[in-house]
């Protein structure tokens, strides 16, 4: 049955962010379309839209040329729309057939037909089989598969409802090479069986191998829709990439600074995520990690500031340091800001001066001396330019770039000599953004060694005296100062060719 | 369906506040059901003899009230063996005399002390549900009270404790009205704010309530704080059973189970969150009031121990209704 | 080795199997001690059969604390819930007791149970109040009704039905077995519907069920009114023992069925779980008690023994993980 969709002149905003202002999307049964471009583009907004979990401010959406809405996950899947995402949505404690059916389970009167589903999860299976591990059977619980297996068993879930429009974003993020050869085999046999399919991926090669159809977002409006054999590499990354006003302007100071002593070194971390990272960082250096989110960017942080388990060696001034908490890391002069501000950076339900001040109480005498914690809070919050209600109000009641600050605010307190960022603008206004641009230089001006993971790349090249470029658990590739361009970054976090058909043989 | 998240109430209308308000209101109530007269000097006086009475209940919330903002479903189930254990220590040591009464507060606190430490291991560390952990460990204390004891315990607490717990204070000449329990229970509230408010503990008590992980990101032990407050628990649950004994001066097996389930509900109606991280120690000693007097009014009614049951359970659903509910799933 | 390892790497009933079966062949032995050879032949299925009908009101109050469990909710009033059926069991008989009569009672009974599982199902899942405390509240109501019911022990049941209770012996086996081996067939069989399939979905991941389309709210609803039911049934297993009841049993067998669950492998977690374990845990603790009370342990030391054995029978399951993760390392 044909099917396709397509998406008209979307607008979406998110508190003070315009996520999409102009996205347009069409995908033909039997096709592949491809949606490419660069960090907070507008891609996943735009997914999320057809797939029912946002609800679009403007813009129409056609299936098969009539209009519909979408208001939830479980209505688009009535209306053949399946997809599949990198955030898992299966449940860990149950096994591989009764996640996939979940709410579709075969019947036999009020008795679910086990056997029959075991069967039916088999088959499901087979279309993966001698890409796996042995354990990938029915029965298998998903809490003891590893990432890439549990990203199939989504696609698989995502297959079963058997739709008439798949979307696939990054699904190919933990595969690995054998997996997404095995998976484009299946998405040729779901071209034939008239599906429309979308496919998102930073991996050019593999948009290049897969897509009929590319169509290219930048800043929230769709700027290119093109047959893939008539377009190169190099004018897709040209139109992902060219600046904008309100953000960052090209620094005008090319000129490299000296920098002497090394404070930070790190030499072959791994962790479940990082397969040798080897870097340096010096005092008074911002040092950028780009590339996209669950690369071990987060691991690389955490490992420093003593939070997770690593093998490796990490040395601060020389010295070999194994924090088994956070609290000597914290000793030694390290902060972190991490990256999911509700769940790990604050304390929701206490208020901005507890959280501000929670790292910091020993400083305060016994008893607390609460009046000159208030006092440095405040000039805390004042020299932040926080805007808030009053001290005592829980951070709830805060917008998303106050109560970034408020997380930065408490780091600031200490003085750190090390300061860890895990993607701070994430979610944050404009307006908020400079200002922490001018505090982070502020900082390094005066001595503060920064590692700073972010997933906006024109932040970075406006930012950072060095970027490392980080792809599937390795430093891809390090771009010094006179190197540091938009077009180098994107082109850095995105496989070549050359080097996915190195991997392939 | 409705939106059921719970509405914000302005802070003059804080759980605690809402409890006193609740207790002072049962109270007043009930002086038109009471004997002994509506005058004011009759109100006054059952308004202490109440208080006096609630001391005992408000000090045994105490640990409670640290256990429960400690979050992670903390909360302690042993709170009545460890008021027995207290007590029956007490007793043992003071042996009738009020000489050997430091002697006896010391072990009484350091025998609470211990059994705190064992349910704050089992949780922390063992990372056993404090519902199972702090049960069993009941048990094993109460197990241990009758392998010893056997039935018997001889001795109690000296003369001049029993008169200084039981009988209004005189400074002076003059009398207040108020036990010594009330003075007690006034300096255990202090500690209490001291240490809540005033010490590392107590903010990273609340922290890791809120939120064990980013607790730990900021610096907090998270396990070390946990244990931390089950010994203190123990600590100010033992140091309640050392001041009942001097109420009830003879020395019997199930003193403490009495208190177990009215101090949860305490803390609970004083607005403490079941999660943790949130609430003080002022809302459970309104909420011991509101028990108090709600029990006071139900005997001296006559109303049968059924009823009395009755309305305790759906008096505690109302107030959680108003003031305890979780977010909706759709949001 | 490997293989073996693996199997049982996932049964959340593997340590209490192990630990039933060490507690019921020591206690077989003591009684065996205990009465010597010839009265222990002669007695022995008179003292299972009698054993067993003292577990299944705790068997089945612990079966409906694992549902609740495993459902991710929790249910602190069930031992009064049950108290309340008790009582009312036992006072409709002044006129009329016949079978009939008994019948009508008993279904008016499940009726109780389920409207009672329904209140705290409401007020989890509507009102949304936390369910440790719901249900605590309810005890206290549940408490209250079975004490007006039925204010002093006592009450009777209709002497056919309780004759037949006690002196029927199946087939050879304790009627107690019976019931049993009903009841793990019921479960096998609730556990293969899509009800069954759910309750595993909400209490493993509510929000990802919620996403996938699952109706929680109705759902937990179901559940806690399922456990009344079963509550129901736990009533009159207690009853017909004595042909009696007693009010005030309710709040400690509410917390016995707790560590019955948990001892039988069941994490308060939500999301795992069974009646084979629950069931595993009642016959556990009971046997653990009839031990010390064989093992010529002083009266006076007894309840200690018994506390300090559940005690390690709970902690060592975790202990022994955290050995094996420091092992790891």
């Amino acid at each position: 049955m044909a099917q396709n969709l397509t998406s008209i002149d979307i607008v979406k905003h998110f508190a003070g962010v315009t996520a999409l202002s102009n996205g347009c999307l069409t995908a033909n049964s039997g096709e592949v379309t491809a949606l490419m471009g660069a960090n907070g583009s507008g891609k996943s907004t735009l997914c999320k839209i057809i797939t029912g979990v946002v609800a679009p401010d403007e813009g129409q959406l056609l299936l098969n040329g009539n209009l519909i809405t979408v208001s939830s996950p479980v209505e688009a899947l009535r209306s053949g729309i399946a997809a599949v995402y990198q955030e898992l949505s299966l449940v860990p404690s149950l096994t591989i057939a009764q996640n996939i059916w979940l709410t579709r389970e075969p019947m036999n009167g009020i008795f679910v037909k086990y056997r029959e589903q075991r069967k039916m999860t088999q088959e499901l299976l087979d279309l993966f089989s001698d890409t796996v591990h042995t354990s990938f059977s029915p029965d298998t619980l998903v809490s003891e598969l590893p990432p890439d297996e549990k990203q199939i068993v989504e696609i698989l879930k995502a297959i079963s409802t058997n739709p008439g429009i798949m979307i696939l974003d990054e699904a190919t993020s933990s595969l690995d090479s054998r997996q997404v050869d095995r998976l484009f085999k299946l998405i040729d046999e779901w071209k034939k069986q008239d599906k429309a399919i979308i496919f998102i991926s930073h991996r050019m090669s593999e948009v290049f191998r897969i897509a009929d159809r590319i169509t290219v977002l930048r800043n929230g409006q769709t700027v290119g829709d093109f047959e893939s054999k008539k377009v190169k590499e190099k004018d897709l990354i040209n139109l992902m990439v060219e600046k904008t006003k309100n953000r960052l302007e090209q620094k005008d100071t090319i000129i490299s600074k000296q920098f002497k002593e090394t404070v930070l070194k790190v030499t072959n971390l791994r962790t479940q995520l990082l397969q040798g990272i080897n870097f340096s960082v010096k005092k008074g250096e911002l040092l950028g990690i780009a590339g996209l989110q669950g690369q071990g960017q987060s691991d690389i942080l955490h490992s420093i500031f003593g939070s997770i388990r690593f093998s490796g060696k990490i040395e601060l001034d020389g010295k070999d340091h194994k924090f088994k908490h956070t609290s000597q890391s914290m000793a030694k002069g390290i902060a972190l800001v991490p990256g999911d501000r509700a769940k790990e950076g604050l304390l929701m339900r206490l208020s901005i001066l507890e959280n501000i001040i929670l790292p910091s109480w020993m400083k305060y005498g016994f008893p607390l001396n609460s009046g000159k914690a208030k006092k440095d809070a405040a000039k805390t919050s004042k020299s932040l330019k926080i805007i808030m209600a009053a001290l005592n109000m829980p951070v709830s009641s805060l917008s998303g770039g106050n109560a970034q600050k408020v997380v930065l605010g408490k780091w600031l307190q200490r003085k750190p000599r090390v300061l860890l960022l895990n993607d701070p603008t994430k979610g944050v206004d404009v307006g908020t953004k400079k200002e922490f641009y001018s505090l982070l230089k502020e900082l390094c001006a005066t001595g503060t060694s920064i590692l700073f993971f972010s997933s906006d790349d024109e932040e970075l090249v406006g930012l950072c005296d060095r970027v490392l470029v980080m792809r599937d658990g390795k430093i891809r590739k390090e771009l010094p100062k006179s190197e540091l361009t938009l077009t180098n970054l994107i082109s850095a976090s995105v496989t070549s060719n050359e080097e996915l058909s190195r991997a392939t043989n | 369906m409705k939106k059921s998240i719970g509405f914000q109430l302005p802070k003059l209308f804080s759980p605690p506040v809402i409890a006193l308000v609740l207790a002072v209101l049962l109270f007043v109530v009930s002086t038109f059901f009471m004997k002994g007269g509506t005058g004011f000097v009759g109100m006054l006086k059952r308004g202490k003899t109440i208080i006096n009475i609630t001391a005992f209940l408000g000090l045994i919330a105490a640990g409670q009230t640290i256990v429960i903002l400690a979050g992670g479903e903390g909360i302690d189930l042993s709170a009545g063996t460890t008021v027995t254990l207290a007590a029956i220590v007490t007793a043992v040591i003071a042996d009738k005399s009020d000489a050997n009464l430091p002697m006896a507060l010391v072990a009484a606190l350091t025998a609470g002390g211990m059994v705190g430490l064992i349910n704050g291991i089992g949780v922390a560390i063992l990372k056993i549900h404090p519902v199972v952990m702090t049960l069993s460990v009941s048990g094993v204390t109460m197990g241990t009270i009758l392998a010893i004891y056997r039935g018997a315990v001889q001795g109690g607490a000296g003369p001049w404790f029993n008169n200084f717990i039981s009988m209004p204070i005189s400074v002076g000449g003059t009398s207040f009205g108020f036990t010594g329990a009330v003075l007690a229970w006034v300096f255990v509230s202090i500690v209490i704010w001291f240490i809540l408010n005033k010490t590392q503990f107590g903010k990273h008590l609340f922290a890791i309530g809120v939120n064990r992980e980013a607790a730990h990101l900021s610096g907090v032990h998270v396990t070390r704080t946990a244990i931390l407050a089950y010994v203190l628990c123990g600590v100010f649950t033992a140091f309640g059973g050392f001041i009942v004994l001097g109420y009830i001066q003879s020395v019997y097996f199930i003193i403490g189970d009495g208190y177990l389930f009215p101090s949860i509900a305490a803390v609970v109606l004083g607005g403490t969150v079941l999660a943790g991280g949130e609430g003080s120690y002022w809302g459970s000693m309104s909420g011991a009031l509101v028990l108090t007097v709600l029990d006071s009014i139900l005997t001296s009614s006559q109303v049968d121990v059924s009823v009395r049951q009755i309305i305790l359970g759906i008096l505690l659903l109302a107030v959680i209704s108003l003031y305890g509910r979780q977010k909706a799933l759709r949001q | 080795m490997q293989r073996i390892r693996k199997f049982f790497k996932n049964k959340t009933f593997v340590f209490p199997v192990i630990l039933f079966v060490v507690v019921i062949l020591t206690n077989f032995a003591l009684q065996y001690t205990n009465l010597g050879p010839e009265k222990f032949e002669k007695r022995y299925m008179f003292l299972l059969d009698n054993n067993i009908r003292g577990f299944l009101p705790l068997i089945l109050l612990a079966i409906a604390q694992a549902i609740v469990l495993i459902n991710g909710s929790i249910d602190l009033s069930i031992g009064n819930l049950m108290g309340v059926v008790a009582a009312f069991l036992v006072t409709q008989y002044t006129v009329d007791d016949s079978i009939g009569r008994f019948l009508q009672v008993f279904a008016m009974a499940i009726g109780i149970g389920v409207m009672a599982g329904a209140l705290n199902g409401i007020f989890v899942s509507l009102v949304r109040i936390p369910p440790f405390i719901t249900t605590y509240a309810t005890s206290f109501v549940f408490s209250g009704i079975a004490m007006w019911i039925l204010p002093r022990p006592g009450g009777n049941m209709p002497e056919i039905v309780t004759t037949f209770y006690r002196k029927t012996l199946p087939l050879g086996l304790p009627m107690g077995i019976w019931i049993i081996l009903i009841i793990m067939l019921l479960w096998l069989m609730f556990k293969n519907t899509r009800f069954g399939a759910h309750m595993y979905a909400i209490g493993g991941n509510e929000k990802a069920a919620f996403t996938s389309g699952v109706s929680v709210i109705r759902h937990r609803i179901s559940v806690h009114m399922i456990a009344g039911a079963i509550a129901a049934f736990a009533a009159l297993a207690l009853v017909l023992i004595t042909g009696s009841s007693d009010s005030r049993i309710g709040g400690t067998m509410t917390l016995d069925s707790v560590v019955a669950v948990v001892l039988g492998g069941t994490p308060m977690s939500g999301g795992i779980g069974g009646a084979v374990g629950p069931i595993f845990g009642v016959m556990t603790l009971g046997f653990i008690r009839n031990i010390v009370g064989f093992a010529n342990v002083d009266t006076w030391v007894q309840p200690l023994v018994d506390a300090l054995i559940i005690l390690l029978s709970l902690a060592s399951p975790s202990f022994i993980k955290l050995i094996a993760k420091q092992v790891r390392k």
